[in-house]
């Protein structure tokens, strides 16, 4: 079977989910949502960061769309999690869809859920006065790079899942992992501000590559560093698809 | 003259080279399933398979009986190219579950012991995932769906979260989505685990109507032995992952030593004399004198009865009463494990039903 077929099943599958039942998209929405209306305007209100002449909440906008961007996909690997623990998985493997293209499916597919979370936030960015570049072919730019690095970090957490055996320890491996790169990146804070040992880990952590992708695209129009950016989110999107799917029998058995 | 002999002969030769490829072809699929020796380690030190030998013929319902733990699952995985065995190997429909998982995987319907459909979508929706994971034309797709649920006897609740349905409806769901693309061969593992007595017999219904209709083969798994004696042609007995006998359920019954009558008489009323002829009659292999009741071991005890009544009226002595006993699956699971499959069974099944009901709420 064809993998980009299968993919597409997946995002299909994903869809139809989210219709049924939008609360977990809601629910999640409020931290985000709760970084732009309050830690924003305070903290912007300090001007203590050079932003280079960027309102800070406009600056930090594409952060926390990243940021949700990448809980979301993380928490998408529990549903893997489920799915071992239900039948679902079994099934799937007794299915002629070759076995790395269910984790790349998988992993595509929450980038779903991803794009849906940025339309619940993004109106409320501009509800707030965040000024966004003009240019529908930009904004569909930001989706499609949350799109696809939220593929990443969804197989990043198929990977956590096959080393974890129960859902309460992922949980917690869940967040121990995005708060750190999320700190460690260009999301709240310019990478010129960080002392050096923080500068040189944000500059292998793909959420710095992510963050500056979207904001290029989303606030400042300047695309200089995009063609980077997106081949450093290539990179990891498919690094992370090869290690989780050479992993992923450790989830089979 | 000379060559018209030759080219007929060439012809009887191709003719017989086709013959050798057709039997070739049969030899090769003589067996459905067919595993030889084996073993699974799970974490280097679980032994859940220890040298497992089974051959299913085609065509078949075949059931492998256990008690839960006894490696059922695990042999079922690995048939069905999930996992690979430790030692041995094993060929399905004549593909071995290693090299030619791929070729096993377009033949072979599934359904897994736990649940295995998506309650946040509807039943259709289910169905329509798989039939695009699967590969069906989208020409083909929604009449062969509509149809599968009809079939099931779904269709007025095909647009509903598979959420609301019941335990019964979820399994008829997953057997239907198993069935889509008419399978050569069935996977069952556990098909009617925590189903209420109805709903079971409703399950295998639309399972033995649709094994009618196609001839496929059907390898299920199951601890319940009144489920293996109904509807299985012919039974495998697993017990701490190895199989311990395998035939038909009347071949496993009689091997546990045939049927019993016991006859209650009144006391002292069967002397010895008659007593050899009661061990005369057609199919009685035992007999047996209690203080007041007479028991009769028989091959066929329904048949052996009559013969036993006359002689013992003939003698005078007056039966009072007359119970048959059959042996049991559960006679033949003692005698060949050591140990009863019933007792075993009850704790764990309600412990599942209950994980069952969660997971489906």
């Amino acid at each position: 079977m064809n993998p980009i077929k299968n993919m597409l099943v997946m995002v299909e599958l994903e869809s139809r989910r989210i219709r049924h039942d939008r609360t977990e998209i809601y629910t999640r929405a409020v931290q985000p949502v709760l970084w732009l209306v309050i830690f924003g305007p305070v903290m912007g209100a300090l001007r203590a960061i050079p932003t280079g002449g960027i309102a800070y909440t406009d600056f930090i906008t594409p952060g926390v769309l990243v940021q949700s961007m990448s809980f979301v996909s993380i928490f998408f690997g529990l549903t893997m999690v489920w799915e071992r623990e239900s039948g679902i998985l079994k099934k799937l493997l007794v299915t002629p869809a070759p076995r790395y293209s269910i984790v790349v499916g998988r992993s595509m597919s929450s980038g779903v859920r991803s794009v849906f979370q940025a339309l619940i936030i993004i109106p409320v960015a501009l509800l707030i006065g965040v000024r966004i570049v003009p240019n529908p072919l930009y904004f569909i730019g930001v989706l499609a790079v949350l799109f696809v690095s939220s593929g990443g970090f969804a197989a990043t957490s198929i990977l956590i899942a096959s080393l974890m055996k129960s859902r309460e320890r992922f949980m917690g491996i869940g967040q121990a992992i995005i708060m750190p790169l999320f700190f460690a990146s260009n999301a709240l804070y310019p990478i010129e501000m960080m002392p050096p040992i923080l500068k040189a880990l944000s500059s292998v952590n793909p959420m710095t590559y992510i963050v500056d992708a979207v904001r290029s695209l989303l606030i400042t129009g300047d695309l200089a560093q995009l063609p980077l950016d997106l081949a450093a989110i290539a990179i990891f999107d498919v690094a992370m698809f090869i290690i989780a799917s050479a992993s992923f029998k450790r989830i089979i058995e | 003259m000379e060559g018209l002999r030759l080219s007929l002969g060439g012809a009887a030769g191709g003719a017989h080279l086709k013959n050798i490829s057709c039997h070739a072809f049969s030899t090769l699929m003589e067996f459905a399933v067919d595993a030889r020796g084996i073993v699974k380690v799970y974490e280097k030190t679980s032994r859940a398979l220890d040298g497992v030998d089974l051959q299913v013929r085609p065509g078949k319902v075949f059931a492998l009986l256990g008690p839960n733990g006894s490696g059922k699952t695990t042999l079922m995985r690995i048939l069905t190219t999930q996992l690979p065995p430790t030692e041995g190997h094993a060929d399905v429909m004549g593909h071995d579950t290693v090299r030619e998982s791929g070729a096993i995987r377009g033949l072979v319907g599934y359904v897994p012991q736990e649940m295995s459909v998506w309650t946040d979508l509807s039943g259709y929706e289910n169905m329509l995932i798989y039939a695009k994971i699967y590969g069906i034309p989208s020409e083909a797709r929604r009449r062969l769906i509509d149809d599968s649920l009809e079939g099931i006897g779904l269709s007025d609740a095909k647009d509903r979260l598979v959420r609301s349905y019941s335990g019964g409806m979820i399994r008829r769901l997953e057997i239907a989505t198993a069935l889509l693309i008419s399978p050569k061969i069935l996977f069952l593992d556990e098909p009617t685990i925590g189903l209420d007595p109805v709903a079971r017999k409703a399950v295998w219904d639309k399972l033995t109507s649709f094994k009618k209709d196609f001839g496929t083969t059907v390898f299920f798994n199951t601890h319940y032995m009144d489920e293996a004696d109904l509807y299985a042609d012919e039974i495998g007995i697993i017990s701490r992952g190895r199989i311990i006998t395998t035939g038909t359920v009347a071949e496993l019954k009689r091997s546990v030593g045939g049927e019993v009558l016991v006859l209650e008489t009144e006391s002292n009323g069967v002397d010895a004399a008659t007593l050899e002829m009661v061990r005369g009659v057609a199919s009685v292999r035992d007999v047996a004198l209690g203080e007041s009741e007479l028991a009769v071991i028989a091959d066929d005890a329904e048949t052996a009865l009559p013969g036993v009544m006359r002689i013992l009226g003939n003698s005078g002595a007056m039966v009072r009463k007359v119970s048959m006993s059959a042996p049991t699956l559960d006679d033949v699971f003692l005698k060949y494990a050591g140990t009863r499959l019933e007792s075993g069974g009850r704790l764990s099944d309600v412990s599942r039903v209950r994980k069952t009901i969660r997971r489906g709420g």
